[in-house]
C-alpha cells in the first residue's frame, strides 16, 4: 500500500468521524439552533476532509481538481444554507426558544416579542 | 376486510403477475440482428459520439427529441396563456446579505457547470435537457434570493422568450442543414469532422445539445415566473 493511499484513508476516516459526530449532535441537541450549529460546523469540515481524501486517493490532476472544487463548494454553500434556515426559522417564529438569557438578534430586529 | 385491503391485495397480485411474465423473457440477451446490437456495435463509428444515449437521442431518434421539445414549447405556451393575465408584482426584498453575497460568489460556477454539461453531452453523461435544467434553476434561485425584481430587470420575459425560440430554431436549422447537405431531415452533418472524443466532433449533435439546453432552461424559467404571479404576495 502506498503512503499516498494511507494518507488518503486517514483523511477519509477523519471525515467519517466528523460525520458521525454530526449525526450524534443532530439527535442529542435540544432545539433547532444548536442542531443547525452541529450541521453547519461539523458537517462542513467533514465534507471538506472527505473530498480532500478522495482527491488524494484519485491522484489525477483534473479529476482531483474537480473533487477539490466540490469540497470548496461545500465549504461555501453549507454555512450559507444553514444560516438561511436558522434566520428563516427565527423570523417566521417557527422555532421559538423557551429558555434563553441573551437574544441579541431580537434587539437587532427591534421586535418587542421576546 | 376493508376496501383498502382489497385494493391493495389486487394490486399486489397484479404486480406479482407482471413480474412473473417478465421472467419469461430473456432480458439479458441481445438478439442478433436487432436494433440494440446494431447501435452498440456501430453507433460510435456512425455518429462519432461516445455517449450512446446522446447518439440515440440526437441522431437515430432526433425527430423524437424534436417532438419532445415541441411538447415543452406547447406546455410553456399554454401555461403562459392561462396564468399570465395578471401583472408581475416585483419585489426587491430577498434573503439576508450573507446569502446574497455568497450566492453571487457561487453563481458563475453553477453557470459554468450547466454549460459544461450541455457542451459535453456527446462525451459524458448529461446533455441538453439536464444542463438546461441547471441553467433554469439559476434563474429560479435568483427569484428566491434577490427577489423577483432582480431577475425581472436582468433577464426580462422577452429575453427568455427569445432564448427559447432561438434554441428551438437552432434545432430545426440543424435539421434543415442535414436536408440541404444531401440527405434527410435531421441527418447528422459530417460526423467524421474533428477527432473522436474531442469537443468539436459528432457533427451536429453538440449544436442540437446547445439549442435544447437554452430552450429547456428558458422554458423552465418562463414556467416558474408565470406560476409565481398567482401566488406571490408583495410585502
Amino acid at each position: 500500500m502506498l503512503i499516498r493511499e494511507i494518507i488518503a484513508y486517514i483523511f477519509m476516516s477523519i471525515g467519517a468521524i466528523f460525520a458521525i459526530i454530526t449525526v450524534i449532535g443532530l439527535i442529542r441537541f435540544p432545539d433547532v439552533y444548536t442542531r443547525i450549529h452541529a450541521a453547519a460546523v461539523v458537517l462542513t469540515i467533514s465534507a471538506a476532509f472527505l473530498t480532500f481524501g478522495v482527491a488524494i486517493y484519485v491522484w489525477e490532476f483534473f479529476l482531483s481538481l474537480k473533487i477539490v472544487l466540490i469540497g470548496v463548494f461545500f465549504l461555501i454553500a453549507n454555512p450559507m444554507a444553514t444560516h438561511s434556515i436558522a434566520r428563516a426559522s427565527y423570523r417566521t417564529k417557527v422555532a421559538k426558544l423557551k429558555v434563553r438569557t441573551v437574544d441579541e438578534y431580537s434587539d437587532y430586529l427591534g421586535s418587542e416579542d421576546k | 376486510m376493508t376496501k383498502d385491503k382489497i385494493v391493495l391485495s389486487v394490486l399486489l397480485v397484479l404486480f406479482a403477475l407482471i413480474l412473473f411474465s417478465l421472467s419469461a423473457f430473456p432480458l439479458q440477451e441481445i438478439f442478433p440482428g436487432s436494433t440494440a446490437e446494431h447501435i452498440i456495435k456501430s453507433a460510435v463509428e456512425e455518429t462519432a459520439s461516445l455517449n450512446l444515449v446522446t447518439a440515440i437521442l440526437y441522431d437515430y431518434r432526433a425527430f423524437d427529441s424534436l417532438g419532445e421539445s415541441t411538447v415543452i414549447f406547447s406546455a410553456v405556451s399554454a401555461i403562459v396563456l392561462i396564468l399570465s393575465f395578471k401583472q408581475l408584482p416585483v419585489s426587491s426584498k430577498g434573503l439576508s446579505f450573507i446569502v446574497k453575497r455568497t450566492f453571487a460568489l457561487l453563481t458563475p460556477f453553477i453557470f459554468l457547470f450547466g454549460l459544461y454539461i450541455i457542451t459535453h453531452g456527446h462525451l459524458s453523461p448529461g446533455g441538453g435537457f439536464q444542463g438546461g435544467v441547471i441553467l433554469g434553476s439559476i434563474s429560479i434561485i435568483f427569484c428566491i434570493i434577490y427577489g423577483s425584481a432582480f431577475d425581472y430587470e436582468k433577464y426580462s420575459p422577452q429575453t427568455k422568450t427569445l432564448l427559447e425560440t432561438g434554441g428551438a430554431l437552432l434545432f430545426v436549422f440543424m435539421g434543415l442543414l442535414g436536408l440541404f447537405t444531401g440527405g434527410y431531415f435531421l441527418r447528422n452533418v459530417n460526423p467524421l469532422f474533428g477527432e473522436l472524443g474531442s469537443i468539436i466532433s459528432a457533427g451536429s449533435i453538440p449544436f442540437i445539445n446547445i439549442g435544447i439546453g437554452f430552450k429547456v432552461g428558458a422554458g423552465l424559467a418562463i414556467i416558474f415566473y408565470s406560476m409565481i404571479q398567482k401566488t406571490y404576495r408583495e410585502e
